[in-house]
């Protein structure tokens, strides 16, 4: 599966568009990283465990998404957004949205 | 009377001023290793072309497909940054100690795209897409454990480009 944030894929044609393809996540943070966070905040630097839960929020939205562009017969997904929204303290969604399409080797 | 005062006044200075030494010292350090950072893997990897362009300028053919990297980046601030975001919401105007994190985050961000695109064997990038993160109560609301944070998700697809020359 061929996942581009571009419009187009170079080198490549787009023959079919299958649909818009999308997928949310929410997740909560743990206390403990509440708690690291809290801490790192006095001396500044990287927040990781915020940093990880983007990454694992990310990864499933993705994840998701990709299985919806299998399911609708596409080989690729352009165009790729993610947005976020915190649903309430402690819990952020994760959106990944992408229209899901058909592509051929211009060669 | 004024001794009971004194004595709250000993106990909050106790309490804060470490707070304020440790966003000094070890805030500071740690905003310039990372700037130090930044700055070195900036100058590495000058030859790695960046873009925010929506085609794919220069483009080599007959390569594997371009493939879209994506990073994430939440720093914090420090007590020092805080307390002085906190004495310029009294007067307004510029925020420099949050502006400085804002501009690390989204330097960070885009250093973590360009390794991301290199470990999969690409030497360009175009399309980078820089957004703000929210990550639950920090950054939004009327929580009581605010805290102060940079959060970004980035995004931006990697290809192969000819080598300029």
């Amino acid at each position: 599966m061929i996942v581009t944030n571009t419009e187009t894929v170079a080198g490549y044609n787009i023959v079919a568009i299958r649909g818009l393809v999308q997928s949310n996540t929410v997740r909560a943070k743990h206390a403990g990283r509440d708690i690291a966070a809290g801490l790192k905040n006095i001396m500044g630097g990287e927040l990781k465990g915020y940093t990880e839960l983007l990454t694992e929020s990310r990864r499933e939205a993705m994840e998701r998404m990709l299985a919806q562009a299998q399911q609708l017969g596409a080989n690729a997904v352009v165009n790729v957004r993610f947005t976020t929204s915190a649903v309430t303290s402690g819990a952020a969604e994760l959106y990944a949205y992408g229209t899901a399409v058909s592509v051929e080797s211009a060669h | 009377m004024d001794g009971n005062v004194t004595i709250i006044l000993i106990q909050l200075a106790a309490f804060v001023l470490p707070l304020v030494f440790f966003g000094l010292i070890i805030g500071r350090t740690v905003e310039k290793r990372h700037l130090r950072q930044l700055d070195e893997f900036d100058a590495a990897h000058r030859a790695f072309q960046v873009t925010q362009l929506k085609s794919f300028p220069m483009a080599a053919s007959s390569q594997s497909p371009p493939a879209m990297v994506v990073a994430e980046v939440v720093i914090g601030s420090d007590y020092l940054k805080s307390w002085f975001a906190q004495w310029r919401n009294l007067f307004g105007g510029e925020v420099r100690s949050f502006q400085t994190l804002q501009a690390r985050a989204k330097r960070e961000a885009i250093a973590r795209l360009t390794r991301a695109s290199i470990e999969q064997g690409y030497n360009a990038m175009c399309n980078v897409r820089i957004e703000s993160a929210d990550v639950g109560g920090g950054t939004g609301g009327n929580s009581a454990k605010k805290m102060p944070m940079a959060a970004v998700i980035a995004s931006a697809t990697a290809y192969h480009a000819c080598s300029a020359s």
